[in-house]
């Protein structure tokens, strides 16, 4: 055996830890996003439904995410799909509530005042946009072992056939 | 593969109890040495001193003509295989094979290639994906046996591997170990308390009791000549026959029998004339003939092949091995000669040869 196929064969043995160690990564990055964004000294932005969907998601988000984390480690191509799905659902989250809460303001002492300072608001865009990224990696590293594994075992197939 | 030496090796646990007396044994390159005795004897103790893992009181342990006596055991280059296996439960068979490669750093090719290389020779293959919970006793004890072989030590330990499988498994295990060391040409040392994975295995025995080696040599000699009663009360299965008695005029008198000596023995026994003497026999050694020495059948255990007679010669109980099925009833009485004794000493148990 070559380095090459070395390599190749040592996927049968080894579960996809890089993978599944990104995802759990951007969880925790997910949920520095959460306990930071709720923060202001000045006024709020609490949106009762926006609020209430937003709690949900995070929960829904951790629980799957989390799922994936396991499942990649065995090859599974549909939880690889599912991290990049998550990944690029995690960019499009900047657009709703970081984008409402900094653009929201409140009148102290007669002046328009952000609730949302600018260095929280960079500081939230980063740690979705890291998890997100993250996952997104995960993902793409999980379909392309999986991918190698699989050609690999059908190579291996038509050899012992053979 | 390398020589081992263990000379004048003494083991006093903080205790003071004292588990080993003056050991010594030169074990060649590629031999396997097996250390046999009861429960307590001191072959853990010795066999834990050469991997490094109790201290040596006394006494010097040589790899290679390379003195390692106070070396570390990580440095001794030396791989021990546990009764209770060991494995990491978390841990796939590939994960715990790999394991001390991994923490010395060595490169993941390099690692897998020889993990598979170890899992082939011990047919581990399909196993590798496995956790330690999903694998059979056997199975276990050879993962157990290729985290050892990936090392490539220069000598391998074994305390009772075999131990805690079932007879059949035993007995199979125990071939593969025998190929095993076949095809690795290592250097092992095996400790047991069985007899019959010590004769099968051994290239040599030690045979050892209450901490002192009592005899070493091929199972052959260790069966054939044991050097005094204890080793000759050990091995073999059934245990030889004793009776006390002493030698007079040519002859070996008992309270139960008289046995005549032949010239040969005779020519041996000179100068114990009218001294204590013990008498064994093997029970294979007991022949049925005519006429010679009454047997009491207490018992008749047939084994298929052999049957094993237990009965009373006068006041000494005696266990006979036919060689063919026999249906001796409680109270019948046949007469057995012996066609191979030991003589020993009974003031030094020492065998006299
Ligand atoms: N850590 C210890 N501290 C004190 N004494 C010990 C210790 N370990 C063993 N011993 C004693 O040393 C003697 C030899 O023990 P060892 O474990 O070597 O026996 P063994 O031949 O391996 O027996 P077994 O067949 O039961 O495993 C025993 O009398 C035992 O009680
Ligand atoms: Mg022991």
């Amino acid at each position: 055996m070559d380095e090459k196929q070395i390599r190749r064969d040592r996927l049968r043995y080894s579960k996809n830890k890089t993978s599944s160690g990104l995802a759990l990564l951007a969880i925790v990055l997910n949920v520095f996003y959460f306990v930071s964004i709720y923060k202001s000294d000045v006024g709020n932005y609490y949106y009762t439904w926006l609020t209430g969907v937003s709690i949900i998601f995070n929960l829904v988000f951790m629980l799957t995410v989390f799922l994936c984390s396991e499942g990649v480690k065995n090859y599974h191509l549909g939880y690889s799909v599912t991290l990049i799905v998550v990944g690029v659902i995690q960019f499009v989250r900047t657009r709703i509530i970081p984008k409402k809460a900094y653009e929201a303001v409140v009148i102290l002492a007669d002046q328009e005042t952000k609730v949302m300072t600018d260095a929280q608001h960079t500081r939230i865009i980063i740690y979705l946009i890291a998890s997100g990224a993250l996952l997104i990696l995960a993902g793409v590293i999980g379909i392309i072992k999986t991918a190698t594994l699989r050609a690999y075992e059908k190579e291996l197939e038509t050899k012992t056939a053979a | 593969m390398a020589s081992l030496k263990l000379q004048h090796l003494e083991k006093i646990y903080d205790n003071k109890v004292q588990a080993v007396y003056d050991f010594n044994l030169d074990v060649k390159d590629g031999e396997l040495i097996v250390l046999v005795g009861p429960s307590g004897c001191g072959k853990s103790t010795t066999l834990r001193m050469v991997a490094g893992l109790e201290d040596i009181t006394s006494g010097k342990l040589l790899i290679d003509d390379r003195d390692i006596t106070s070396m570390p055991p990580k440095d001794r280059d030396i791989a021990m295989v546990f009764q209770n296996y060991a494995l990491y439960a978390h841990m796939t068979v590939y994960e715990n094979m790999a394991f001390s490669l991994v923490l010395r750093k060595e490169n993941k090719n390099v690692i897998h290639q020889k993990v598979l290389a170890a899992a082939e020779i011990l047919g581990l293959t399909d196993q590798l994906n496995k956790k330690p919970a999903q694998l059979s006793g056997g199975q276990r004890q050879r993962v157990a046996m290729g985290r050892a072989i990936v090392r490539t030590p220069k000598v391998f330990l074994f305390d009772e591997p075999l131990s805690n499988l079932d007879a059949k498994l035993r007995g199979a295990t125990r071939r593969e170990i025998l190929l095993l060391h076949k095809r690795l040409r290592a250097t092992m040392l095996y400790v047991t308390h069985d007899q019959t994975e010590a004769l099968t295995l051994a290239d040599r025995i030690v045979c050892m009791s209450m901490g002192h080696v009592q005899q070493i040599g091929t199972p052959l000699e260790l069966y054939d000549t044991p050097a005094n009663l204890f080793v000759a009360s050990f091995i073999g299965l059934p245990p030889m026959n004793f009776f006390e008695g002493r030698i007079e005029n040519g002859s070996f008198v008992s309270e139960d029998f008289k046995y005549p000596l032949n010239a040969e023995q005779k020519e041996l026994l000179k100068a114990y004339e009218n001294k204590e003497m013990t008498l064994g026999v093997r029970p294979e050694n007991v022949v049925r003939a005519d006429s010679g020495i009454r047997v009491r059948v207490n018992l008749n255990e047939n084994l298929g092949q052999t049957t094993l007679v237990h009965g009373t010669a006068g006041s000494s109980k005696i266990t006979c091995k036919f060689r063919e099925w026999c249906d001796y009833k409680e109270g019948d009485e046949v007469y057995v000669g012996f066609d191979r004794v030991h003589f020993f000493d009974k003031e030094t148990s020492n065998a006299v040869r």
